[in-house]
């Protein structure tokens, strides 16, 4: 269809053209409407915080991983990782270079954590994390992945502004409180999209499989020598109900979850749901770090005055 | 003056260029999630997904397909370890990772050793390679044996099940050229014909460098 036809038919049919002026408006309100960062600042001390968890794990192993005698040597991750993959790790070739880099990589998630200098550290912590990843990409997990988002969308937004080193030295410099903005606005919707898209996908990828059919599934899970769940396993046990219960429970908070946070009325209760149900989902599965990350991306909604 | 990323508002010019980079974005981010999928993808998926947004989005670590299905309790997701051995040697006890290690530290091990027990043919045992040939000072020697196992998941109401191996190598220095010599099942080894057992000394070697990894 042409750009002319659209015209036409717009201009012909009065409720077309309002819903597509409508369509714009609620698109321009949810991207560019200024919103409080506070709410960001509150994302970027706990993706910090979980980001550098996540960094050490990594200290302990690190040279036996990539070192120059190491079990994951450059070269062979370049080959195996996939071609547009790019790591600032790689140029690390001795043991030193490669304690100096993870150790900056260390400091500017400590800066990101108190934001200070937040608009340069924020996206060089995304670089950074991005890098570490790829250094040797079979080591990541669902939390690396989720911390990559979240730090990329600081990246973007004003993460500094309240909260940090950054505003108390504003403030003694007496500048003035900063103000709603649009980039606030867009960081805080791509993390409503990225919350909505990734529990939409581990719910479609749940139902591929049987044991979240026959409600087996949180036995499986809370089975797992991984899992935090552990001693719920004599309840699951003796009741398949029960099993039943948490399995569907999950699934259905999922779903609840992902088209919750995109109605006026339920956001902040369904917002604020997650910021209690992602960490006990990832708990049961072993993966409490990617629990608590997840947990992020409801954060300003839940917290929206 | 206030900087223009400062405004509350953006100019009309900022937000058409801001509009653009968010509808490219969000379809990149629909293109990862449905080209990433365990169940595979489309060529025209794939296609598009490679030459328009990998370039960018991998580098980012933002091409992600987020199929976090936690579990299917398949005997595949069960928990997976790595044991490493200079061949030959019983006596000495194996290098076993992730060892005492735990919470985020050891699931990178874990990973690694699911990694090296499912990697791809095309692969071609890079990684088990890789990781043996980093071993070689840990064993104090240039011939390991490189073995990933895994403990099944346990079925509700069924007892504990003892740990299986998912793969199993063998990574040596010969004549300082690195050598991979992959233990098959023993229900995908084909069975050994010999009419003639004097005449063929090459099947022999490859069957014994099977035992051998074994």
């Amino acid at each position: 269809m042409t750009a002319r036809s659209v015209v036409a038919r717009s201009s012909s049919d009065p409720s077309s053209g309002a819903g597509i002026a409508a369509l714009g408006d609620a698109w321009t309100r949810f991207w560019f409407g200024p919103v409080d960062s506070r709410p960001l600042a509150l994302v970027r001390i706990g993706a910090a915080a979980i980001a550098l968890v996540a960094w050490w794990s990594y200290a302990a192993d690190l040279q036996a991983w990539f070192g120059p005698a190491g079990i994951l040597p450059a070269d062979a991750m370049r080959e195996w990782r996939s071609p547009c993959g790019f790591s600032l790790f790689d140029w690390a070739a001795s043991p030193v270079a490669l304690t100096v880099l993870f150790g900056a990589t260390g400091v500017v998630l400590a800066l990101l954590l108190v934001g200070f200098t937040t608009p340069v550290v924020a996206p060089l912590a995304a670089v950074l994390w991005a890098s570490l990843l790829h250094r040797g990409p079979m080591l990541a997990g669902p939390a690396d992945d989720c911390l990559s988002i979240l730090l990329w969308c600081l990246a973007i937004g004003p993460a500094g502004e309240h909260f940090s080193f950054d505003s108390w030295l504003g403030g003694r410099a007496n500048r003035s409180a900063p103000r709603p903005g649009w980039r606030a606005s867009i960081s805080q919707g791509l993390l409503q999209v990225h919350a909505t898209a990734i529990a939409a996908a581990a719910v479609l990828a749940q139902f591929k499989g049987d044991v979240w059919w026959n409600g087996l599934a949180a036995w499986y899970l809370a089975a797992s020598p991984r899992s935090g769940a552990g001693d719920l396993l004599p309840l699951l046990e003796r009741s398949e109900y029960l099993t039943n219960l948490f399995t569907h429970g999950v699934t259905a908070f999922e779903i609840f979850f992902a088209i919750g946070l995109w109605c006026g009325p339920t956001q902040r209760f369904v917002a604020r749901i997650g910021l209690i149900g992602w960490p006990l989902v990832g708990l049961l599965a072993g993966e409490p770090v990617w629990g608590l990350a997840m947990a992020l991306f409801a954060l300003p909604l839940a917290v929206r005055r | 003056m206030s900087k223009p990323l400062d405004n509350p508002t953006p100019s009309p010019v900022t937000q058409a260029a801001v509009t653009v980079a968010l509808a490219v974005y969000l379809l990149g981010l629909v293109l990862s999630i449905v080209g990433d999928s365990a169940s595979g993808s489309s060529s025209l998926v794939r296609t598009i997904k490679g030459r328009l947004f990998a370039p960018w989005m991998v580098p980012a670590w933002l091409d992600l397909g987020f199929d976090y299905r936690l579990t299917y309790g398949n005997d595949e997701e069960g928990d997976y370890g790595l044991e490493v051995r200079r061949h030959g040697d019983a006596q000495t006890a194996p290098l076993r990772l992730p060892g005492r290690a735990t919470g985020e530290r050891a699931a990178r091990w874990r990973r690694l050793a699911r990694s090296i027990a499912v990697e791809d043919s095309d692969r071609d045992g890079l990684l088990a390679a890789a990781v043996g040939r980093g071993m070689f000072d840990d064993v104090d020697g240039e011939d390991v044996i490189v073995r990933v196992l895994r403990t099944p998941l346990v079925d509700r109401g069924g007892p504990p099940r003892p740990p299986v191996q998912a793969s199993s190598a063998r990574v040596r220095m010969v004549e300082g050229e690195l050598q991979l010599i992959r233990a098959e099942p023993r229900g995908e080894v084909a069975p050994l014909v010999r009419p003639d057992a004097d005449s063929d000394t090459s099947d022999r070697g490859a069957a014994d460098a099977v035992e051998a990894a074994q």
